[in-house]
C-alpha cells in the first residue's frame, strides 16, 4: 500500500518535516494599500489568506453615511469590529463553493472577533468601527490560524493600538508524539488543537479542540502549540520591523 | 515547553525570556532636554505592539503606548517621540488624527440640524456648524431661521470644502470652521487622497504651482488641484470689504471654464502626486513640483499610471533632495 506515513520511524512526516517544525511562512504587509487601512497576507506552507483592515471609521450598516449608522456602535463607547470571511471555491483540492453563511466560517469570523475585541484597546476608538475582511486562497490546514496571524498583521499595518500581537499555531497528536502546526492531511488524521497567544507571552487568547483526546496528552500539544505561537510572533514581528524600516528611509522628511 | 530537543527555529525564539533587557529601551532622563524639541530618542528606532519601551516609572505614558506595572509598552508600530519626560509611540500608518488649526479637505455626508457631517477620512466625521461658516452678506450677519432651512443651498451631501479644524470633542472628533475667505468649497478642480502620513505640515497648505494649477493639500490627506483663479483679495477688493463683497458665489456649483491644456496639467500633478504615493515620498510644496518637474519626461499624461514611471519618478525625487 503506498499510503504516505503520517509519521515515519526515522522521525519525518510526509512532507519532510520533523515534528516541532513549523512551515515555511511567509508574509507581507501594506500589501493594499489604496483599498484598505492596513492589509497583509500570510502563507503557512500551502494555506494563504488575504486581510485587509478598513477603519477605524465612522459606523456604517443601516442608513447612508454616517447619520443612520449602527446605532450599536453610537451608544457603545468602545469599537465595533466587523469580521468577514470569504473563503475561494479553489481554496481546496476538490473545487467546492461555500455559501456566505456557512456555519464554520461564520463560527471562525465569530471566534476572531472575540479574540481581537480583547486584543485591540478598544476603548481609546469610541464610536467608530473597524472592518476586518479575510480572503482565504488556498488552504492545506490551519485555516483558523492563517486567519488570526493574517488579522493581527493586518491590525498592525492599519496602527491601530493593540496590546501584543495575537499569533497562532496548531498542534496534533499523533500516537503518542506531538506534532506542530499541521497539513491538512495530517489534520484529517489525528485530533488537534488551535491555540493563540497574547505575543511571546503565556497569555492564551483562543484555545480550540474539536476531537476528544486524553487529558494527558494535552499538555505536551499545548506547549508545542505555544511555541509555534512564539515562533510566529517573531517571524511577523520582523517583517513589520522590515517594513517599517523601509518606510522611514523614504518617508523621512 | 520543558522537551530537551527542539528545531532552531523554535529554540530561535524561546530565548526571548533571558534578553528582555536587550529590548529595554535606554531612555535617560538626564538627558538633554530642550522643552521644545521633540526629539525621536536614539535615531530612527522602530517599536512594535507589546514591545517594552521603558521600564522607569518616572516616564509618564504618551499615546500608542500602555503600561503593566510600572513598565511601559508599545501598543502600535512606529517610533517613539519624546517631549520632556512624555513618552509616546508615532506608528507608521494610521487614520488621520485631527489637530486643533489643521488645514483640511472634507466632503459633506450629512447635512443635520444646524451643523453639516464632513468626511475628512479620519475616525469620525468632523462636524462643521453653520455658526462657523461665512455665510453671503458679510461676518457680521446674524443667522436666522430661514438660514438654517436652507442650509443645503449652501452645502450640500457630496461638495467638497477645505477648511480648519477649529476644536476637538473629548470623543477625538472635530469640529471644524470656514471663516474665513480661503476656506470654503471646492469647485474647478479634481480631488485625490492619498495617506495623511505621507503629508508634511508646514504653514500653507494652498499651493500655487507652476502651470496655472493650485493645490489645496489637505492635512488630513485629501487633496484638490484646481485651476488658479484670482482671489477676492488679488482683484483689488480693499481688505475691510473682502467679507461684504464675498457673496453668492462662495457657494456656487458652476465651474469656469477649464482649458484643455489646464485640464493636462492637472492629470499631470495628480499622477506626479500618486507616483509620490506610489515610492511613499512624503508629499510637501517643493516635492510635488519637483515630481511634476521629473514628469515632464513622459509626453503623454497617461503613461505616468504605469509602475515603472512612478518609481521613475518617485526616486528621481528622492534624488533631489539629497
Amino acid at each position: 500500500m503506498s499510503r504516505p506515513e503520517i509519521y515515519s520511524p526515522e522521525g519525518l512526516r510526509i512532507d519532510g518535516r520533523r515534528w516541532n517544525e513549523v512551515r515555511h511562512v511567509r508574509c507581507a504587509i501594506n500589501t493594499h494599500q489604496a483599498s484598505s487601512d492596513g492589509s497583509s497576507i500570510i502563507e503557512q506552507g500551502n494555506t494563504k489568506v488575504i486581510c485587509n483592515v478598513v477603519g477605524p471609521g465612522e459606523p456604517t450598516g443601516g442608513g447612508v453615511g454616517g447619520s443612520g449608522g449602527n446605532q450599536r456602535a453610537k451608544d457603545d463607547n468602545r469599537v465595533i469590529l466587523t469580521v468577514k470571511a470569504v473563503v475561494a471555491p479553489f481554496s481546496t483540492i476538490d473545487r467546492r463553493k461555500r455559501s456566505g453563511n456557512d456555519n464554520r466560517v461564520q463560527e471562525m469570523c465569530l471566534t476572531i472577533q472575540h479574540i481581537f475585541e480583547e486584543a485591540v484597546m478598544g476603548h481609546l476608538q469610541p464610536r467608530s468601527q473597524i472592518e476586518i475582511s479575510l480572503y482565504v486562497l488556498s488552504q492545506d490546514g490551519g485555516m483558523l490560524q492563517a486567519c488570526i496571524n493574517a488579522v493581527s498583521l493586518a491590525l498592525v499595518d492599519a496602527g491601530i493600538p493593540m496590546y501584543d500581537y495575537v499569533c497562532a499555531c496548531t498542534a496534533g497528536m499523533y500516537d503518542k508524539e506531538v506534532l506542530l502546526d499541521l497539513n491538512r492531511l495530517e489534520e484529517n488524521d489525528m485530533p488537534f488543537l488551535t491555540m493563540a497567544t497574547l505575543g511571546a507571552t503565556r497569555k492564551v487568547a483562543l484555545m480550540q479542540l474539536e476531537t476528544r483526546v486524553g487529558i494527558d496528552r494535552l499538555e505536551p500539544m499545548m506547549a508545542a502549540a505555544m511555541s509555534g505561537c512564539h515562533h510566529l510572533r517573531d517571524v511577523m514581528d520582523a517583517e513589520v520591523r522590515k517594513h517599517g524600516k523601509s518606510r522611514l528611509a523614504r518617508t523621512g522628511v | 515547553m520543558a522537551d530537551g530537543d527542539r528545531s532552531d527555529e523554535v529554540d530561535a525564539e524561546d530565548d526571548d525570556d533571558d534578553s528582555e533587557d536587550e529590548r529595554l529601551f535606554s531612555l535617560d532622563p538626564e538627558a538633554d532636554g530642550d522643552a521644545r524639541i521633540t526629539g525621536v530618542v536614539k535615531g530612527k528606532h522602530i517599536v512594535t505592539p507589546g514591545e517594552l519601551v521603558t521600564s522607569d516609572a518616572t516616564w509618564m505614558r504618551g499615546h500608542g503606548t500602555y503600561s503593566v506595572g510600572n513598565s511601559t509598552y508599545s501598543s502600535v508600530a512606529g517610533t517613539i517621540t519624546r517631549v520632556n519626560k512624555l513618552l509616546s509611540v508615532t506608528p507608521l500608518r494610521g487614520r488621520y488624527v485631527p489637530e486643533v488649526g489643521d488645514h483640511v479637505v472634507g466632503r459633506i455626508i450629512d447635512v443635520g440640524t444646524r451643523s453639516w457631517h464632513v468626511d475628512i477620512g479620519a475616525k469620525q466625521a468632523a462636524v462643521l456648524m453653520l455658526g462657523s461658516v461665512n455665510l453671503p452678506g458679510g461676518v457680521q450677519r446674524r443667522k436666522s431661521e430661514s438660514d438654517e432651512l436652507q442650509m443645503r443651498v449652501f452645502l450640500k451631501e457630496g461638495d467638497l470644502l477645505n477648511a480648519e479644524v477649529q476644536a476637538i470633542f473629548t470623543d477625538g472628533a472635530a469640529s471644524l470652521h470656514t471663516r474665513s475667505l480661503s476656506y470654503g468649497k471646492l469647485r474647478n478642480g479634481y480631488f485625490l487622497n492619498i495617506p495623511s502620513s505621507l503629508i508634511i505640515r508646514s504653514k500653507i497648505h494652498t499651493l500655487e504651482l507652476p502651470g496655472g494649477v493650485d493645490l489645496v493639500l489637505g492635512v488630513n490627506g485629501y487633496l484638490w488641484l484646481r485651476k488658479h483663479t484670482q482671489q477676492l483679495g488679488e482683484q483689488g477688493v480693499s481688505i475691510t470689504r473682502l467679507a461684504e463683497e464675498a457673496g453668492w458665489e462662495i457657494y456656487s456649483d458652476e465651474n469656469e471654464y477649464i482649458s484643455p491644456s489646464i485640464r493636462e496639467t492637472i492629470a499631470r500633478y495628480a499622477n506626479a502626486i500618486k507616483a509620490l504615493e506610489f515610492g511613499e515620498v512624503g508629499v510637501n510644496e517643493p516635492r510635488v513640483v519637483a515630481a511634476y518637474e521629473a514628469s515632464l519626461e513622459f509626453k503623454n499624461v497617461g503613461e505616468m499610471v504605469e509602475n515603472d514611471a512612478k518609481r521613475r519618478i518617485a526616486r528621481q525625487v528622492l534624488a533631489a533632495r539629497s
